[in-house]
């Protein structure tokens, strides 16, 4: 693990704690946003938002990278299927394709986003296809108006 | 909308935006005052299609991932299972896979320079370019069997070895496509004036709007931003390989041209190097076809021809992937694009749309 990980897990000992893989575990969603502004110093980009459906918890695996070098930074914490998170546009714009995705696909709902609507599926698609409960139901074989084999 | 101004949808289905892509601008004269980007069209599941199969059967669904850079996908793909098992694969295999591609890089260029010339109204380059992809096609179609989407990689190696002779080949497909690019193509597209003029000055993409939106690859290379996996995070065999990090200053579409037309030259002084020192060996280890992967994350990023692509693996020890997220460069490029539209004229949003390279198949997924 790298020095930022170390000083960012010293800083939030409370609430965050090393996981196997290098990642670090945020066991406090509460401080997402505290802890994204801390590593938001360090880091460009939110390389890419890794949701895992676990029930009855999400898992949400932040991908941060930067310019200048290789390093990457992996945050994990997990959520509740019925509960929101924070929304890290502010800090880092590029999560906002990211986040609506999750939405999309997962239902997950970021508080504060700016445009929080289905990115890849249409608008009016029934369910969100990732979710392990996810199945094929009339609703979704008839959405199309089409005779199609499921 | 107020004023004067009218609502233009593009797309998703017209020849200038390259595949499915839709984009919805408001238009005051001739001017984009500002314009949304609305993908999806192409969405085929394939994250979900990835927990329902088999780790090694996943490749022809990876192929289709970026249609002009299937290689590219491939090997990411292998890579990441290979990294998720603890798996060491033969120094040949990897000396062929980097062969592999760059070869599918100078592919995917050289398509990005025919579409762009025929974005610009000049259909004679679209066919020039793909008769040179042509003769590198025969090398793929000769080397693997496929065309398109070869399928020619697994899980520890490759399926077949390289074919006799196929080394000649390669130096002579390359050596001709070396001639054109700094000769032909000099005088149809980045010494010729008309082409200059169509593309100098506009579609200007700043530093600020390529770290905020997390544009990698040949698009941020054009605009001074010295970056590049296969240099500063070397897979494969490109630490043994010599070679430069391209970039441009000018961060318009011609900056972003320039870049892919310099990368094709270095793309072939590497394979060059790549056939030279290549090892002896065995093409792939024994892995079975259907196999057990231990629990785990796993994160592997390669150096695409679009910019920098990732696979995000989540496995619970069974016989198919838990989760499987996948990373699109092309995603984030057209994230940024109303940012680089905005203020543009109408005629040269398209051109400044090609310029961005955006494969919608792995925009998608």
């Amino acid at each position: 693990m790298n020095e930022f990980a170390d000083k960012l897990l010293k800083i939030f000992s409370n609430s965050s704690k090393a996981a196997d893989d290098g990642a670090i575990e945020l066991t406090d969603k509460k401080k997402l946003l505290k802890v994204v502004e801390r590593i938001r110093k360090n880091f460009d980009i939110l390389f890419m938002l890794t949701v895992v459906d676990k029930p009855p918890n999400f898992e949400l695996n932040y991908v941060f990278s930067k310019y200048e070098s290789k390093d990457i930074l992996i945050l994990r914490t997990l959520i509740k299927h019925e509960e929101s998170v924070d929304s890290i546009t502010n800090l880092f714009p590029s999560a906002d394709w990211e986040e609506r995705e999750a939405y999309d696909l997962f239902g997950i709902k970021f508080d504060g986003h700016p445009n929080l609507k289905r990115i890849l599926l249409p608008e009016d698609w029934p369910g969100h296809p990732l979710r392990k409960d996810f199945v094929v139901t009339d609703e979704i074989k008839n959405w199309t108006g089409l005779d199609l084999k499921f | 909308m107020e004023g004067k101004g009218i609502e233009l949808n593009v797309g998703p289905v017209h020849p200038a935006t390259h595949g499915v892509l839709k984009l919805v601008a408001d238009i005051e004269g001739d001017t984009v005052k500002n314009a949304k980007v609305e993908i999806g069209f192409l969405h085929r599941g394939k994250e979900k299609i990835a927990e329902l199969r088999y780790f090694n059967s996943y490749f022809p669904i990876v192929d289709k991932l970026d249609y002009v850079g299937a290689l590219n996908w491939e090997i990411l793909w292998a890579s990441t299972v290979e990294k998720a098992m603890n798996l060491e694969i033969n120094d040949r295999v990897k000396y062929i896979r980097a062969v592999m591609a760059e070869i599918q890089r100078i592919m995917s260029h050289l398509v990005y320079i025919g579409s762009f010339g025929q974005d610009l109204g000049n259909l004679t380059f679209f066919i020039w370019a793909l008769r040179e992809r042509e003769l590198l096609m025969d090398i793929v179609e000769e080397i693997s069997g496929g065309r398109l989407a070869p399928m020619y990689n697994r899980v520890g190696g490759v399926f077949y070895d390289f074919t006799d002779g196929i080394a000649d080949k390669i130096n002579a497909a390359i050596s001709k496509i070396e001639e054109k690019v700094k000769k032909e193509y000099k005088a149809m597209t980045y010494g010729n004036s008309l082409f200059i003029m169509r593309s100098k000055g506009i579609g200007f993409m700043s530093q600020k709007v390529i770290k905020e939106n997390g544009v990698t690859g040949p698009n941020m290379r054009a605009s001074g931003i010295k970056r590049d996996l296969r240099k500063d995070e070397p897979y494969l065999v490109y630490d043994k390989v010599d070679f430069e990090i391209i970039t441009e200053n000018d961060s318009d579409v011609y900056a972003r041209f320039m870049v892919r037309v310099r990368e094709i030259l270095e793309s072939i002084k590497i394979i060059r190097q790549l056939l030279k020192d290549m090892p002896r060996g065995d093409t792939k280890i024994s892995a079975p076809w259907i196999m057990k992967v231990p629990a785990g994350y796993t994160l592997v990023r390669h150096e695409m021809s679009k910019g920098e692509g990732a696979m995000f693996l989540v496995t619970d020890g069974g016989l198919k992937p838990y989760r499987l997220k996948i990373r699109s460069p092309s995603f984030y490029s057209l994230q940024a694009l109303p940012l680089v539209l905005e203020g543009c004229k109408v005629a040269d949003a398209f051109v400044i749309t090609a310029s961005m390279d955006p494969v919608m198949g792995e925009v998608d997924r």
